[in-house]
């Protein structure tokens, strides 16, 4: 088949919502890489300056600049993966023009790398295709689920298969209802965001049907870029209708006509996934008509993680967080009154429209509500997707559920959030549940579930400073705090520059750490210094083995 | 300007016709961009695909010459369309049924095959401006440096009159000036037909107060234009006292100008520079410049400013107020007898009502736009509020005349010129600042590529120009900029003096000259 | 300032009415409290990214940025407390860290003390937050008006930011992102090559003179100190408020003045890089006259008097209406004034033009 040219490419999105990503992604899979020719071509097309196009792509990791190759190995270095030996393979494939790429959601699995649009694998030195990411192993608990609760049904991911394993009931008894009952019936649930922020979704999506303004916006955050975070791409990939169905009964809820699902690069068959989960759900009169939606991918940048960085994105700008207010439920995609939530809430909201709010809330424990997943990793035998209902002891989950650590292995510390929340030691890992009240108290927070966990041969120094070079790498640039701050603390970490005196050490972090929570512009600043204060605080000796070590030298 | 610079951020519609602001009123310009950023919608009419033409919703590429059939077929469709402002041509407009029945005969399709543009983008310019919430209109040379350049600008004030769009925030006929003071040179009277504050010399009570006030008869008759006088130096006219222009360079039809001042008996000139005019006189003053001189000017706004020295006066230089003074004394004349240039402005301020509530005081911070007519108006940002100055404006029915002259088989190619961004006029001073050359260190002809190549010419090498009063040899420069059978270049550079081509024709009323219409044929050597 | 009608907030303590719209760095300043910043512009849309204005808000847990945050009614605000201070510091320690230097040449631009200022305002400890550094300066960029020292940028995006929203070129953006990011035009190349006109605006908006000019960067060891003179350009019609920028007798330079109406701080190429032909050696220091067909200098009363003869023998010949003068589009109110009124008070006439026909 002869290649598309560049009238073509550019008459099939030119006048299409949202249309810059396609566009690019249209070029650099046609010419491996973005030339200055086809920017040109992009540029004038959308009438967007050459310089402004020039700086927006460079903001992605993922897009090759010409004289790259897409399709070079990028291999996966996040922080699970980097204990499995990840730099090392991105050394030895050095000669094949591989790079290294920050976490890509598989951390559930071998080293993954992509190779053009094909997640990969290694077999011995050899990349081979990935398998299908696995589907969540049945509750071990034998608990209730609410988003799993279908997932493992056969051929759920086609509408035959959806319809027959209780798909659709959701959105059925959404279209008999009034906006306002059905927006009572999720307040009821008390369903909030499982992105991270856990806003009560009630509250988000009726500040957005009383908005002023019509042409109203959902927008699927299938952004999954925390390190650790795998949950999303499980959901997507073996329940895609389930988003699909959440997502038309947002449109109901809010009056919205318009939706948007924001997908990572890194997952590429998960697009194919959606796509041909849209398709059916046009055809099945799901979605279409008075409510449309627009897969969009995007290039590699963990802030559009953030809701108006993806918005930003979304429209083609420089991708930094917006200030706020106005908040996107006024003031989002191209300033329309705009609803954004996580595949995770999404998702969750068919069931509950299905079995009613009281089903939902009574899954939760100890006046928690409802469910999350949590996306374990690290030094557990059975990594992988787990849905808990909220309260519960994450004690049980690892040592229980996953089977614990490796034998012979102890329990050293486990990251929260992902990442972002930082580390909780042994002592707090035994105590703590699974919900925001309780892991706040011990200065982490929950967020959007991801758990790594790590014995005690890992050095915790190293995985810190691994962990703060990506925030470094991932900081937008927007906000000196964080911009500088970032990399002042990595660099802290890592023993490269700063104080060699352990106190004056401690003192700089602290001072960077404190002003960078408190001034940075979005939660990635604020959240980053997390983990180099947990380090100190919870391996003071560790810290003190390392200056010994450099002393020695 | 009808209406302030700040207006220019204002308006919904805005459309720009014979103006490469980007490059001519840069700072300006940059208003009109934030206009757009902010969703205006703007109409380009030039004949050259400029900067501004890039940027516009609808660029009309017309040929040179052709803005009156553009301009009386947007005024069709305005009227066939019912878009015209009936309260505002009731109410404030004389001559409108007779202009209505005149435009009916130039329908689009008439103005498409004169101007090359397709009929279907007049009527879409024509209903945007009139549909327009606050239209404005801004020119500048492009209309007016045409024989017809009197009609283009009524073509204009008809389509405001149409559309009601002037007298109110963002909307107006907007002429921008291209020198700093130019606008003040007529606020001073340095015209052959206005005393001070455009005062009528043929207006008898005009006549009797400054013949009173300077003590002398002075003449009831309008003087002769600058044109006419070079036309009859040698022979009708034997002396010429010329201040601070570069005449020879600036001048269209370079060898007449030369040889008409070469004839004179005596020419003084006053300049900052050896000029090739200067180089020509019998006496040169050196005067001070920029940064050395205390003294007031006008923008395009009507905003009154203060010039302030910054530095001493290089060499002997000395003002132009107090070289003049002191010839007047020699020539035995009363009333030169200032001693500053505050003197000056505030004996200018007593004779000219649109200055009389203005001193050297009180333009210190320059806050005002004239007409300040008493100490306690605040200046008047926007003209035409209420009325016009002759009460109703005037429709007139202008028709459609060809340029001085067409191309044909010897001359097959229009020249049109104008001027670049990084030089000024004749580069008198923009040549002697170190770093311009870095961007345009010469002149260059700008040919479409497909003529450079049907005309057998080379990018990048020189070319023989050529019209009925001369030639110049010019590097080419092959750019979509300039549309097919169309070239442009500036008369900015000495070695490629294109005032010597040009000169075909003058407008009747106003004789300014066509330079922006001439002839050529180019050739390679 | 009335309490009593409009919206009021609580700024340390006193109320303070305010226009609903304004921010709190907006009303704040007009309150005299010196919030410091680098970000910010008052042409440009508020940023909110070197978080130097952050202020307490009750109610709010962490600080926010002034600029971005409008004033609601009875918002009680508090502009400077220890923790605050505290965090400016820092945040200016770790700007100073990634920095050459921090002390600047005035002439590079009318903006570039502003990091000093603050620095020493904060009394930054030196060699604190010590690191990489993250400018890479183009040397390599030879235009002979805006130099690009980057190793001196802080990353604020004013520059970006003035090119966008005040000039409307769009000639350069931010490129890659965090600590990597790069002030660049398309595809990294030249000034000259990109869309940029040498307008001068990322110049004078820059405060630290990572952007400067070289023009005026040229009289750095000129001994005398700098002085500025408010004047109006001397180019186009538009006419541009400037500050002749002069050291001792020389012009060095021009700066736009930022309250300037017709321009809010704008020039383009010629009136901010073209001013050295005032002092330029071909400029005519004498007065001449023709003598034996040559030109030769001549003392004031000599040529003046050359002058008055030279007319008086016209009018004596063929009468005044021989006569013709040309004023000046480029010089000052008085020129053309005297002029005409020589003309006409002179000799009666209305024989006087001016180069607007041309």
């Amino acid at each position: 088949m002869a290649l598309a040219t560049d009238d073509q490419i550019l008459a099939r999105y030119r006048d299409a919502e949202a249309p810059l990503l396609p566009l690019l992604h249209a070029f650099h899979e046609r010419d491996h890489c973005l030339t200055s020719s086809a920017l040109r071509a992009v540029a004038t097309a959308l009438r967007i300056p050459l310089a402004d196009l020039w700086g927006t792509v460079s903001f992605y990791h993922h897009f090759a600049r010409e004289g790259e190759t897409r399709s070079a190995p990028r291999i996966c270095t996040g922080p699970i993966c980097s204990l499995r030996g990840a730099h090392e393979r991105v050394a030895a494939m050095a000669g094949e023009g591989a790079t290294a790429m920050p976490c890509s959601g598989r951390c559930d699995q071998p080293i993954p790398a992509l190779v053009g649009d094909r997640s990969m694998t290694f077999a011995g030195s050899r990349l081979v295709p990935a398998p299908r990411s696995p589907l969540p192993a049945p509750n071990p608990g034998g608990l209730e689920e609410c988003v799993f609760a279908g997932i493992r049904a056969p051929d759920r991911g086609t509408m035959a298969g959806y319809l027959a394993s209780g798909g659709g009931r959701g959105l059925e008894r959404a279209r008999g209802l009034e906006p306002a009952a059905l927006l009572d019936e999720l307040e009821a649930a008390g369903l909030a965001g499982r992105g991270g922020a856990g806003f009560p979704t009630a509250r988000k999506w009726r500040a957005v049907r009383e908005a002023a303004g019509e042409a109203k916006v959902v927008v699927c955050n299938a952004d999954e870029g925390e390190p650790g975070c795998f949950k999303d791409r499980a959901l997507m990939d073996h329940d895609p209708l389930a988003l699909i169905e959440g997502m038309a009964i947002a449109a109901l809820a809010t009056g919205a006509t318009l939706g948007f699902i924001y997908l990572r690069y890194e997952y590429p068959e998960t697009l194919d996934v959606l796509d041909r989960a849209l398709t059916e759900a046009r055809a099945a009169g799901m979605i279409g008509g008075a409510f449309e939606i627009h897969l969009r991918r995007g290039a590699g940048a963990y802030i559009c993680g953030e809701e108006t960085s993806l918005l930003n994105s979304l429209e083609g700008k420089h991708p930094f967080p917006r200030n706020r207010p106005p908040f996107p439920v006024t003031h989002g995609y191209r300033d329309r009154p705009t609803a954004v939530n996580n595949v995770e809430t999404l998702c969750s909201v068919a069931p509950i429209l299905a079995r009613g709010a009281a089903w939902y809330r009574g899954l939760g424990l100890g006046g928690q509500a409802g469910t999350k997943v949590i996306s374990l990793s690290g030094d557990v035998l059975r990594p992988g997707n787990y849905e808990v209902p909220l309260g519960f002891p994450l004690a049980r989950l690892i040592h229980d559920w996953a089977g614990g650590l490796p034998a012979g292995r102890t329990l050293q510390a486990v990251t929260m959030a992902g990442l972002s929340g930082g580390f909780l030691g042994a002592e707090d890992v035994a105590e703590v549940t699974l919900d925001e009240p309780s892991i706040r108290a011990r200065g982490s927070f929950l967020g959007a579930g991801g758990i790594m966990v790590f014995d005690s041969s890992r050095d915790m120094v190293a995985v810190a400073r691994e962990a703060m070079a990506f925030f470094a790498h991932e900081s937008c640039g927007k906000c000196f705090p964080c911009r500088i701050g970032s990399q002042r603390l990595t660099e802290r970490l890592g023993f490269e520059s700063g104080p060699t005196d352990q106190v004056e050490w401690r003192r700089e972090i602290d001072e960077i750490a404190r002003t960078m929570k408190a001034t940075s512009a979005c939660g990635l600043g604020i959240a980053a210094p997390l983990v180099a204060e947990s380090l100190i605080r919870l391996f003071p000796g560790a810290v003190t083995e390392k200056f010994q070590e450099r002393e020695a030298r | 300007m009808s209406n302030p610079l700040a207006d220019m951020e204002k308006p919904d519609v805005i459309f720009c016709i014979g103006t490469n602001m980007t490059e001519c009123h840069p700072v300006a310009a940059t208003r009109l961009k934030r206009a757009l950023a902010a969703g205006a919608r703007m109409i380009v009419a030039d004949p050259r695909r400029i900067r501004l033409a890039e940027i516009a919703d609808l660029y009309l590429p017309i040929r040179v010459g052709s803005d009156v059939a553009l301009l009386l077929a947007m005024a069709h469709v305005i009227e066939r369309e019912g878009l015209v402002d009936q309260d505002f041509v009731a109410e404030r407009t004389e001559g409108f049924a007779a202009f209505r029945d005149h435009v009916r005969a130039f329908t689009p399709e008439w103005a498409a095959a004169i101007c090359g543009v397709p009929a279907a983008d007049i009527e879409q310019a024509a209903i945007w401006y009139a549909s327009a919430e606050r239209g404005a209109i801004y020119y500048t040379l492009g209309i007016t440096e045409h024989i017809c350049g009197v009609d283009n600008v009524q073509s204009l004030s008809n389509l405001v009159l149409m559309t009601g769009h002037i007298g109110r925030e963002g909307t107006g006929i907007n002429p921008m000036r291209g020198q700093n003071n130019i606008q003040g040179a007529g606020d001073c009277g340095a015209l052959p037909n206005n005393y001070p504050g455009f005062q009528p010399v043929d207006d008898p009570r005009n006549q009797e107060k400054f013949s009173k006030l300077w003590g002398r008869e002075i003449s009831a008759e309008r003087g002769p234009t600058k044109v006419t006088a070079l036309a009859g130096a040698g022979d009708r006219f034997r002396a010429f006292l010329i201040a601070g222009e570069n005449t020879v360079v600036s001048d269209p039809d370079r060898a007449h100008c030369e040889h008409a001042l070469r004839s004179l008996d005596h020419l003084v000139v006053i300049d900052i520079f050896p000029t090739e005019t200067a180089m020509l006189a019998d006496v040169v003053l050196p005067a001070t410049s920029w940064a050395e001189t205390d003294g007031v000017c006008t923008n395009t706004e009507r905003r009154v400013q203060r010039l302030r020295a910054a530095v001493p006066p290089i060499g002997m230089a000395k003002p132009d107020w107090w070289i003049i003074a002191q010839l007047a004394k020699r020539l035995g004349f009363a009333g030169f007898d200032w001693t500053g240039p505050d003197q000056v402005f505030n004996e200018l301020c007593s004779v000219s009502p649109i200055y009389a509530g203005l001193d050297w005081d009180r333009i210190d911070r320059g806050e005002y736009q004239w007409p300040v007519p008493s100490r306690d108006h605040p200046g008047t940002p926007i003209l035409h509020e209420g009325s016009f100055p002759r009460g109703r404006g005037l429709f007139k029915q202008v028709t459609l005349r060809d340029p001085a002259e067409v191309v044909d088989a010897d001359y097959p190619v229009w020249l049109t010129t104008g001027r670049r961004l990084e030089s000024y006029h004749t580069r008198t001073q923009t040549g002697r600042a170190a770093g311009i050359d870095y961007l345009l260190p010469e002149e260059v002809l700008e040919v479409h590529p497909d003529d450079v190549a049907a005309w057998r010419l080379v990018d990048g090498e020189k070319a023989r120009m050529s019209s009925p009063r001369g030639s110049v040899t010019i590097r080419i420069k092959a750019t979509r900029r300039s549309p097919r059978g169309t070239v442009f270049c500036s008369f900015s550079f000495d070695d490629t003096p294109v005032n010597l081509l040009t000169g075909s024709g003058y407008d009747p009323i106003t004789q300014t000259a066509e330079l922006k219409v001439c002839p050529v044929r180019i050739e390679a050597i | 300032m009335s309490t009593t009608e409009g919206p009021t907030i609580e700024l340390d303590g006193e109320v303070v009415a305010y226009e609903p719209g304004e921010t709190l760095y907006q009303i704040a300043t007009r309150a005299r409290r010196e919030v410091p910043t680098l970000c910010y512009d008052p042409r440009l849309e508020a940023f909110g990214g070197c978080r130097l204005c952050v202020v307490e808000v009750e109610g709010i847990r962490n600080p926010v940025a002034s600029c971005t945050t409008q004033a609601t009614p009875g918002m009680k605000v508090r502009s400077s407390t220890p923790a605050l201070e505290g965090h400016r510091r820092t945040i200016l320690e770790l700007v100073a860290s990634e920095n050459r230097q921090i002390e600047v040449d005035p002439l590079s631009g009318h903006s570039s003390g502003e990091f000093a200022a603050l620095a020493r305002r904060y009394e930054l400890r030196p060699g604190r937050f010590a690191g990489r550094k993250s400018g890479a300066s183009r040397h390599d960029d030879d235009n002979p008006f805006i130099l690009r020292d980057y190793d001196q940028c802080i990353s604020c995006y004013r520059c970006v930011r003035v090119c966008a929203e005040r000039e409307g070129d769009y000639a350069i953006s931010v490129v890659n992102r965090g600590f990597a990011t790069q002030i660049s035009t398309e595809f990294g190349g030249l000034l000259k090559d990109s869309a940029c006109t040498f307008c001068g605006q990322c110049v004078q908006t820059c405060p630290t003179g990572a952007l400067a000019d070289r023009k005026a960067l040229r009289a750095v060891d000129l001994p005398e100190p700098i002085a500025k003179t408010r004047s109006v350009c001397t180019y186009c019609g538009v006419g541009c408020s400037v500050d002749i920028v002069t050291k001792g007798e020389r012009v060095v330079g021009v700066q736009p003045a930022m309250d300037g109406p017709a321009n809010l701080g704008a020039l383009c190429i010629k009136g901010q890089f073209a001013f050295d032909f005032v002092q330029h050696d071909d400029r005519l220091k004498t007065p001449l006259v023709r003598r034996d067909g040559e030109l030769v200098p001549a003392s004031w009363d000599e040529a003046l008097d050359r002058a008055a003869a030279g007319f008086r023998a016209v009018v004596d010949q063929h009468g005044p209406e021989a006569l013709y003068a040309i004023a000046s589009g480029r010089a000052p109110h008085e020129a053309s004034y005297a002029l005409q009124k020589l003309m006409r008070a002179g000799w009666g006439l209305n024989h006087i033009d001016n180069c607007s026909r041309a």
